[in-house]
């Protein structure tokens, strides 16, 4: 009985040993792998497609964070390639960015990853940890994919680390029942969802002044729906959050300082340093603000907690382009597609490829796959997509009156993850009375210094 | 000769036990090796280095040049600053509380005692998200229990952004804390206490001592090693402070909030950092062994 336990005991220990030495062992076999890639990767293809398996890493977008969808799809991508088993781990964005980054750092990095060009190219990509996806944009499906789709996928020296497969212009919302009971409709344009600057004060005072002391709040305790935020302070005086050429931040332009003093001033704008994004949609829901700076199609379309478009009390929702003081409104876009670590297995890059290619591209799959997301196409070319569903009309108002508002796509700029920090940083500074010149000065320098590495 | 058998027998058995010991320790060991040991080597070597994922030229030997970095960075000596906030307010309050409380409680009936024990300890045995979502509730700016009592009692005029306003935050922070970390504390009180010798109690008594002599010169140095394990363990929890943090103010409003461990985290998983972040670690585990090595000394000696 002793020597059967101290045998266990000493398996189990050599065992253990042998797990300790294991990441040498594989770092020398993904050095190996790396060295033959190349001489490989042209007799890849029939290999991965007689049998591969990789791995799917997805952030909760839309549908695409579910796994009876998601599920769905790998089973029709196997229906086709049978021999390629896709293996899909669920990313929140609170902790999506350290899981990646810890595998990045454990050699475990996931073949594919669906999110946007600010983590695909800004962030990895420009690590040089992800694959050129330049032969896929060669393919005749991607030929008609928007123009500032496709550059936002790209990095500044010609890489694309990003295929794109949907898209949204995030907005605003107003509760319109408040807004009626302020008579503040006056200051909307219901017909093109738009509204001045000047409007767009005139109508947060006459709310407040109907006893709606929380009529929006400027939260900022985190990044999260922080592209609400940025919008309205660049829409407000047409400022710009990075200069056109992606170089460098502008936030401490006059334009910006200005819209940033204004919703100081403002009564009822409210800096709120202790919600993120998705807290102020509960709050907007539940009927606790009168407004929410993060909405988007998804949002209208949401039925989750009662009927689309209505807050939980049942008053009707209605989606505004943020306000501006020429009229043209730049909404901030997002765009996600997928992308594919270099793990130095060209049968798996290959194989993540055709997967990519299915859900992307494929005649049969191409508007499901858009569907789960509950955004829009990448290309004009695919049309339809929410056609005979619920869903149809929301999607179509916001097709056409939202959509062609999207704006500069600056998130790929240098130093992006700094300056998202320094941003929310910066919010809570002044909406507990930091000088608006002092803080925008400072959250400037330190972006640009981030952009400079 | 007979002796000299016995000797060398006896001498085997001593080594086979040994060997039967050290192999019965093998597997802790080796998870300890590998899990603690190596990782603090790991850590202490790569705090030299300007070791940053993405950098062009990774992992450069720049000597104390981050641990000269983090004593002029100002977000990092407030992160210190407010982690002393929270050891020097939660240790004695945890301490001195769990002892009232377990002082009242051991020597009632058991069932009534099972269920003070169950009532303290539910905290920590919930887990710190849903206990951190529950408070985040409590607190909240809108329509959070906090605002809706203090307005209905007129304590407040209006609502109080609790985690959102510098001068409140941090205070918010260490109640939760306290919250969670009397339970333990006061689990092992009521057993220390239930252990004290009851001769020497009666003995006292006979003498004449009064129940704060009883209690200062009989059970308090009886149970000083179960003091000194509380402090310890509080003081280790308290400057690992972290995850309400994280789920609650993410360091904010204004830094107010950081502390060391979760401008650690910061640095490395969210600027990629590892070097500095590394860095700061050491410095966190030599003021948690300064501090303990203190509370030891000065335990020692009363």
């Amino acid at each position: 009985m002793k020597k059967l336990l101290l045998t266990g005991l000493t398996l189990t220990a050599a065992g253990m040993l042998a797990a300790c030495g294991g990441g040498k062992a594989a770092d020398q076999t993904s050095a190996a792998a790396d060295s033959k890639a190349d001489t490989k990767q042209e007799g890849a293809s029939e290999a991965a497609k007689d049998a591969a398996e990789v791995s799917l890493w997805t952030y909760p977008v839309g549908k695409w964070g579910d796994s009876a969808t998601v599920d769905g799809i790998i089973k029709k991508f196997n229906e086709k390639y049978p021999n390629i088993k896709v293996t899909v781990e669920y990313l929140d964005y609170q902790n999506g960015d350290d899981q990646i980054n810890t595998a990045i750092e454990g050699k475990q990095a996931p073949d594919i990853v669906l999110e946007g060009p600010e983590r695909l190219v800004a962030n990895w990509g420009a690590k040089g940890l992800m694959v050129d996806l330049k032969d896929m944009f060669e393919k005749d499906a991607a030929s008609d994919i928007y123009d500032p789709v496709k550059a936002a996928c790209k990095s500044p020296t010609g890489e694309f680390y990003e295929y794109p497969a949907f898209m949204v212009a995030h907005c605003m919302a107003i509760n319109k029942t408040m807004f009626e009971k302020a008579d503040a409709l006056k200051y909307l344009d219901l017909d093109t969802h738009t509204w001045t600057t000047d409007n767009f004060l005139k109508a947060v005072q006459a709310v407040y002044d109907s006893g709606q002391q929380n009529v929006g709040a400027i939260y900022c305790v985190s990044q999260g729906g922080d592209q609400g935020t940025r919008a309205l302070v660049n829409n407000l005086y047409s400022g710009t959050f990075t200069d056109k050429d992606h170089t460098k931040y502008t936030v401490d332009s006059e334009e910006n300082k200005k819209a940033l003093q204004a919703i100081v001033d403002q009564a009822g704008l409210n800096f709120d340093p202790s919600i993120a994004g998705g807290d102020e949609i509960t709050l907007f829901r539940n009927g606790t603000l009168a407004m929410s700076l993060c909405w988007n199609a998804s949002q209208q379309t949401n039925s989750d907690n009662g009927p689309a478009g209505k807050t939980n009390a049942g008053d009707e929702i209605i989606p505004m382009l943020f306000p501006s003081d020429d009229g043209v409104t730049e909404l901030c876009g997002g765009i996600w597609g997928y992308g594919i670590f270099d793990n130095g297995d060209a049968g798996k890059i290959e194989a993540a490829k055709t997967f990519i290619d299915f859900v992307c591209n494929d005649e049969t799959q191409v508007k499901e796959s858009v569907k789960a997301s509950g955004f829009f196409p990448v290309r004009p070319s695919v049309t339809g997509v929410y056609e005979g569903t619920e869903t149809a009309d929301a999607m179509k108002l916001f097709e056409e009156k939202f959509m062609p508002s999207m704006g500069d796509y600056y998130q790929v700029t240098k130093g992006w993850t700094t300056a998202r920090t320094e941003w929310w940083n910066m919010l809570q500074r002044i909406g507990a009375g930091g000088d608006v010149a002092t803080e925008v000065a400072t959250f400037t320098t330190n972006a640009n210094a981030a952009a400079a590495q | 000769m007979a002796k000299g058998v016995y000797t060398t027998r006896s001498k085997e058995l001593v080594r086979r036990e040994t060997a039967s010991a050290y192999m019965f320790l093998l597997p802790s060991l080796v998870f300890f090796i590998g899990f603690v040991i190596i990782p603090m080597i790991i850590c202490i070597y790569t705090s030299f280095f300007d070791s940053t994922m993405g950098k062009d030229a990774k992992d450069v030997f720049i000597g104390f040049g981050n641990y000269i970095e983090l004593f002029q960075d100002g977000i990092f000596l407030k992160a210190l600053k407010n982690t002393f906030v929270i050891v020097i307010v939660s240790v004695p309050v945890v301490c001195i509380f769990s002892l009232w409380v377990s002082s009242v409680i051991y020597n009632l009936n058991d069932k009534v005692l099972s269920v003070f024990r169950c009532i303290f300890y539910l905290p920590v045995v919930t887990g710190s998200v849903a206990v951190t979502v529950v408070w985040k509730w409590m607190y909240n700016n809108y329509y959070g229990i906090f605002n809706y009592i203090g307005k209905g009692t007129g304590i407040l005029k209006t609502n109080i952004n609790w985690l959102g306003d510098e001068r409140f935050a941090l205070a918010c922070i260490i109640l939760i804390l306290l919250t969670t970390s009397v339970g333990q504390p006061i689990v092992l009180y009521v057993s220390a206490l239930g252990n004290v010798d009851n001769s020497l109690v009666e003995a006292a008594q006979v003498d004449g001592a009064n129940e704060l002599q009883l209690f200062w010169k009989i059970k308090w140095p009886q149970i000083m090693p179960t003091t000194l394990y509380i402090l310890v363990i509080t003081t280790i929890n308290s400057f690992q402070c972290f995850a309400l943090i994280q789920l609650l103010t993410s360091g904010g409003p204004n830094h107010s909030t950081d502390t060391v461990m979760y401008y650690i985290y910061y640095m490395a998983f969210k600027m990629f950092r590892y070097g500095y972040g590394n860095a700061m670690g050491v410095v966190l585990a030599i003021f948690i062994a300064v501090l303990s090595a203190i509370q030891f000394r000065v335990a020692k000696e009363r």
